[in-house]
């Protein structure tokens, strides 16, 4: 086991390497160059010559990715360009928004695709089973954006029932010690400001949440189809075990495996999804921290986002197999 | 993506075999679900094709009289589906759109399809040292959000039609690639391949009429269901606001993120691209599910 | 998986069909006002004042008017800083501001300001001549990075260089500043090396806002790091956490991203703000922002999109505030590539702009027809400028005398991620312009970039192709400021050789050392005339932009440049 998650530690060791050398040289690949992101509107091509001269810009390649290795190491990602704060900071800040986000996404997706996929694949062929397909089908089929334009627009801006932007209505002022909102809303004991937050994160979650749902769905079903007709299960039921017994002990515990499985590899997928369900929603998380910066040209933020983002993701990848192996004992780890 | 890609690695394990096609296409000829994605398809290909006679109009000619100083008129007798804020009809830029989205998301798939397909082959084939470099370039390009990696190539080559058909085809290049490699390898130790081998048959030999036939139907399920991931992601790209350059061009997913701004006074202008994204769409999927039953040998003989 | 629930596919096909006949049938509700429980979720706002919150479309910068030139930051420096000349609300004619008067020598070299009595700064300290003078002197010795033209671009405009002269950094060598000093506590003496006109309501901006000099110190304004991308962030608080000025607000909290809280300063020496507390939020999307306001998360926001105006205006919880229009937007010519070097092409795409459909249709009737690159208000206006009606066959016959082969390639460049107040949908003008030039015997190229930095950096390095759509509000009421900025030096914008604008350069200079009115007048006004011959653009609108509130704001007065004080602004219930 030990061996195990050190081989794959030491995997990452090369990916990380080799994405800090793209991510570094596709910033230098784009057009435009940091010294017009500073000037702006008023830059000069004098200006800029002495920026690029100023600040080491035009050194050799290697001579500028060693100075950014070495302040990496340092924990030194730099300042944004836009708010002049450091990124580290700036992360801290929006990376709980985004988990915060997925998290209720994820859960939207469990709390009806479990059931869902669980009561279709048990009246095989019903109408609830017809409509958990069509449902899953939509699901992939409905993109993003489109269906959280939708929402918005309907409950928020035609009804009025929920808000329409953010994470909090400006109003509440509470102490952020996590930046989970929620959570702060909790900490601080403001009843108001924690239902606040939760209809901020309504909208958003079931728009990003919709794809997850239906893949759980369909995987549920699938997974439960597959059980119900295990050896294990029919010896149950001869032996006279309790219906329903029989669908917790052995039906849902044996379905979880594979749908664990899917559940972890959605995250890049959240991922994805966040940063349209972001913009929808302005929504100040990972998603429209990194699309405003590229479309600012904020380097800094750029650099250090794509790192942080992609080692988040290739952990969770890695949590996702240890997971599997752990919960199925006929896998072996090599 | 992923879902597609799930599936398409399930598919992947279970090996291939002979009368496959035929028995495939019979099974494929009775699913409603199919058919249902056959006729979508087809009407979106139809429509792609023939939209210069389907189409009342040039989608790029505006009439800024028919705005007559707001935006938008709905639905008419004379524009089917109204006038978008430049005064056009919307009805002939949604057919144009077809075309547009119909070249995107084929010529992306295509890159993507091909260069995985080169990539897994030589990995999956070649094994060793070549296979480890090869998969840790697929690991890093899998750790970035596939959204991202297009939003970044697009933000580096610049905004255009073909920029964002090399962006959505390079998301897609690991997929094909794993699926591939993975598919070879369950190939390699195959007894017809081991059988093969035994009486020399080359490589190259081996690998062109024995293993590539059979490793490829999970390859055509997957490329069915990149085409729906292909044609969404180009319009994300386009409601980013990354779509083609010239914004007369009418591709849908710019279509609606010009026109999110009249969803008060116009929700027609956003709801109606929207629409015409998630028919499409919806056809690639069902043609890809059924595909999936149709080739899958678990399913075989099954109700 | 095979079964038989395929039959309900047709069903979900003709549901989505269906939907989408069901929300065009919404058009039916066009113009009714649809935030119908938009005063639900309002804050009740108290009997003393209560809290407005504006949305922004960005966070400030920084909170320090010396080193800022973007809108939002200047906003909240606006309510916290004021300057020795302030102007007369909802216009640009200077008044006395922290000086009560101010009086030239006979050369218009030295000038005595007399400085208000009794101001405190929100720190406590007192506003006397020597905290004056401390600005202007930290203004004059900045060094470094803060010498950047991107750092202090105003003290730039106005004064040129600094106390020393670092050739890499970009700004001027000369300076027209040359010293300051208390003569007692309420006379300061600012000396010049040369003559000014322009320098008296370029004071008013918020480059050169009076901040508390203890807090400058204690807060060390001046001092940041460099990092490896060359930007400046300040290491100091004082812009950040304690800005200390003597305004009307004074500064609570920041949190980045989310807001940025100022209250009513108490021992304000005017009329005491009406509002206990100013809320600035930013909001990045403009659709984001309308529906923030009707679901009454906010209560007002700047640059309100053409579109929404009758939206907002059809409800009777919202209310329009207009801006006194106070720009220009123009499509910008490289008269150094073919074939716009060709003074024929420039008048034939002249005739092939449609403005006058962009005007009517884009601008909600808040625009007029620009004929020249100044708005009607600004002294040296002409009313006699060549003008150009949109006239596609006038177009083509022109190319075609001038020897040109239909149609004529051109390319032509706009902004995306952008509203600026005179386009408020910059895409949507250029379509609209795109089309008619291919109208009229060209063939238009479409290129775009994202607004900052790519964009601009092209149209300033004149690599915007042809044609480039730009435009420009004043940031004080002087034709200087409008087509003294555009045309007075060489700008390779307008492209590498801008050799048929010479004569235009030397009206312009000729007009800024004229201190005699109504010969500056006729002088700019030549200027005008010949600028709309040679045609190196064709500006087409000056815009009336537009603020939003809910219905219960009141006493809020636009200014024309775009900085206005919240001090009057009341929330009545």
């Amino acid at each position: 086991m030990l061996r195990f998650v050190v081989r794959r530690l030491l995997l990452l060791i090369p990916v990380l390497i080799g994405l800090s050398i793209l991510v570094f040289l596709w910033i230098r690949a784009l057009p435009g160059s940091p010294a017009t992101t500073l000037l702006g509107e008023r830059a000069t091509p004098e200006a800029i010559a002495a920026i690029n001269e100023q600040y080491g810009l035009n050194k050799p390649l290697h001579v500028q990715y060693f100075a950014y290795v070495e302040n990496v190491a340092q924990f030194d990602f730099g300042d944004s360009v836009t708010s002049r704060r450091p990124v580290i900071d700036e992360f801290g800040q929006r990376f709980p928004a985004t988990i915060e986000l997925a998290f209720a996404a994820m859960l939207f997706s469990m709390l009806i695709g479990l059931p869902l996929g669980f009561f279709a694949a048990k009246r095989y062929g019903g109408v609830l089973d017809q409509l958990s397909l069509v449902a899953s089908l939509l699901g992939i089929s409905v993109p993003i954006f489109v269906l959280a334009i939708i929402l918005k627009f309907v409950f928020a801006v035609k009804l009025g029932l929920l808000p329409t932007v953010g994470r909090i209505s400006v109003l509440i002022n509470i102490d952020h010690p996590t930046n989970f909102y929620v959570l702060d809303a909790l900490l601080a004991g403001d009843l108001e400001a924690f239902w606040d937050t939760l209809k901020h994160l309504i909208l958003p979650a079931i728009a990003l949440g919709s794809i997850p749902l239906a893949i759980v769905a369909r995987i549920t079903r699938a997974a439960v189809l597959d059980v119900q007709n295990e050896d294990y299960v029919r010896t149950a039921r001869a032996k006279g075990v309790a219906p329903r017994t029989v669908d917790t002990r052995h039906i849902l515990r044996n379905a979880m495996l594979p749908i664990a499985t899917i559940i972890g590899l959605q995250t890049g997928l959240l991922l994805s999804g966040a940063v349209l369900t972001e913009t929808v929603f302005a929504y100040p998380g990972i998603g429209t921290w990194l699309v405003e910066a590229i479309k600012a040209r904020n380097y800094p933020v750029l650099q250090g986002g794509i790192l942080f983002i992609a080692l988040v993701f290739v952990l969770v990848n890695l949590l996702v197999d240890l997971s599997y192996a752990l919960l199925n004992p006929r896998i072996r780890l090599s | 993506m992923s879902i597609a890609e799930l599936e398409a690695r399930e598919i992947a394990l279970e090996p291939g075999q002979g009368g496959l096609w035929r028995d495939a296409w019979r099974r494929l000829r009775r699913n409603p679900g199919a058919l249902i994605g056959f006729t979508l398809v087809g009407l979106f290909v139809v429509v792609a094709l023939f939209a210069s006679v389907i189409a009342p109009e040039d989608p790029r000619f505006g009439d800024l009289s028919r705005l007559g100083g707001s935006c938008c008129p709905g639905p008419s007798f004379d524009h089917w589906f109204g006038v978008d804020q430049q005064g056009r009809d919307v009805l002939s830029r949604i057919v144009f759109g077809a075309r547009f989205s119909l070249l995107i998301g084929v010529v992306s798939v295509a890159v993507g399809l091909s260069l995985g397909l080169v990539l897994g082959s030589i990995a999956g084939y070649m094994g060793g040292i070549v296979d480890g470099i090869i998969m840790r370039l697929t690991d890093i390009m899998l750790s970035i959000p596939g959204l991202l990696l297009a939003i970044g190539i697009v933000a580096m080559l610049g905004p255009g039609l073909f920029q964002i058909m090399i962006a959505v085809g390079a998301t897609q290049v690991p997929i094909f690639a794993r699926l591939m490699r993975g598919s070879i390898l369950a190939q390699r130790e195959n007894d017809f391949v081991l059988a093969a081998r035994a009486i020399g048959v080359p490589r190259r030999s081996i690998l062109a009429s024995h293993i590539l036939p059979n490793a490829i139907s999970p390859v055509i399920v997957q490329g069915t269901l990149a085409l729906a991931t292909a044609i969404i992601d180009v319009a994300g790209l386009g409601f980013l606001g990354l779509g083609p350059q010239d914004p007369s061009t009418p591709e849908w997913g710019t279509m609606l993120t010009d026109t999110t701004r009249y969803l008060q006074t116009a929700p027609h202008l956003a709801i109606i691209p929207g629409v015409a994204i998630i028919i499409s769409v919806l056809g690639f999927n069902l043609i890809g599910d059924g595909l999936r039953e149709a080739l899958d040998p678990k399913l075989r003989g099954r109700g | 998986m095979r079964t038989k629930w395929h039959w309900l596919l047709p069903l979900l096909v003709a549901g989505v069909i269906g939907l989408a006949a069901g929300c065009g049938g919404d058009d039916d509700e066009e113009g009714t006002p649809s935030g119908t429980t938009a005063a639900e979720t309002e804050s009740s706002g108290g009997a003393s004042g209560g809290t407005l919150v504006f949305a922004g479309a960005s966070d400030p910068v920084v909170l320090d008017g010396a080193l800022v030139s973007d809108g939002e930051s200047i906003r909240v420096i606006t309510q916290v800083f004021e300057t020795l000349v302030a102007l007369k609300p909802g216009t640009t004619e200077p008044e006395p501001g922290l000086a009560e008067s101010w009086e030239p020598n006979d050369d218009g070299t030295v000038w005595t300001f007399k400085i208000r009595d009794g101001v405190t700064f929100h720190d406590g300290e007192t506003l006397d001549a020597e905290a004056v003078c401390f600005n202007f002197d930290r203004w004059y010795n900045f060094e470094g990075p803060l010498q950047n033209p991107g750092a202090t671009y105003y003290w730039q405009v106005v004064f040129g260089g600094f106390a020393t002269f670092n050739k890499d950094s970009g700004a001027p060598e000369e300076s027209l500043y040359e010293s300051c000093e208390a003569t007692d506590a309420t006379t300061a003496v600012l000396t010049l090396t040369k003559p000014s006109a322009t320098f008296i309501p370029a004071l008013s901006q918020q480059a050169f806002s009076i901040a508390s000099p203890k807090a400058l110190q204690e807060f060390k304004a001046d001092e940041g790091t460099v990092d490896a991308d060359g930007i400046f962030s300040p290491s100091g608080t004082f812009g950040t956490e304690h800005p200390i000025g003597t305004g009307p607000f004074e500064f609570v909290s920041w949190t980045r991203n989310d807001r940025l809280v100022l209250k009513r300063y108490e021992d304000y020496w005017g009329d005491k703000a009406k509002l206990d507390e100013l809320i600035v939020r930013p909001i990045a999307d403009n659709a984001a922002r309308v529906q923030a306001l009707q679901t009454g998360e906010i209560q007002g926001y700047d640059l309100v999109e053409p579109q929404d105006i009758a939206t907002i205006e059809a409800d009777d919880e919202l209310q329009i505030i207009d801006r006194p229009a106070f720009n220009v937007a123009y499509v910008g010519f490289n008269i150094a590539k073919k074939p716009t070097d060709d003074p024929k092409v420039r008048e034939a795409i002249a005739y092939g702009l449609d403005r006058e459909s962009v005007v009517d249709n884009f601008y909600s009737g808040r625009a007029v027809v620009a004929t020249q690159f100044m708005p009607p208000e600004v002294v040296g206006y002409a009313d006699d400028v060549p003008t150009y009606e949109y006239d596609p066959e006038k177009a083509k016959q022109t190319l075609t005398d001038a020897g040109y082969t239909l149609p004529v390639p051109l390319e032509f460049w706009y902004p995306t991620d952008v509203s600026r107040p005179y386009m408020p949908d910059p895409k949507r003008n250029f379509e609209a312009f795109a089309a008619s030039l291919n109208k009229s015997g060209f063939k238009v190229t479409a290129k775009s970039a994202p607004w900052n930095p790519d964009y601009l950096g092209r149209a300033n390095e004149g690599t915007a192709g042809n044609l480039r759509m730009l435009g420009w509000t004043g940031d004080y009421g002087d034709a200087d400021n409008f087509i003294g900025t555009f045309f007075q030096t060489p700008q390779k914008a307008w492209g590498t050789t801008t050799k048929p604008l010479t004569e235009i350069q030397k009206l312009l200079n000729d007009a800024e050392i004229e201190t005699e009115q109504s010969a500056r007048e006729s002088l700019y006004q030549e200027a005008n005339r010949k600028i709309m011959t040679e045609l190196p653009g064709v500006p087409y609108a000056h815009s009336k932009p537009a603020l939003a509130f809910t219905a219960q704001v009141k006493g809020y007065v636009a200014s024309p440049t775009t900085n206005e004080s919240f001090a009057s602004v009341s929330i009545e219930e």
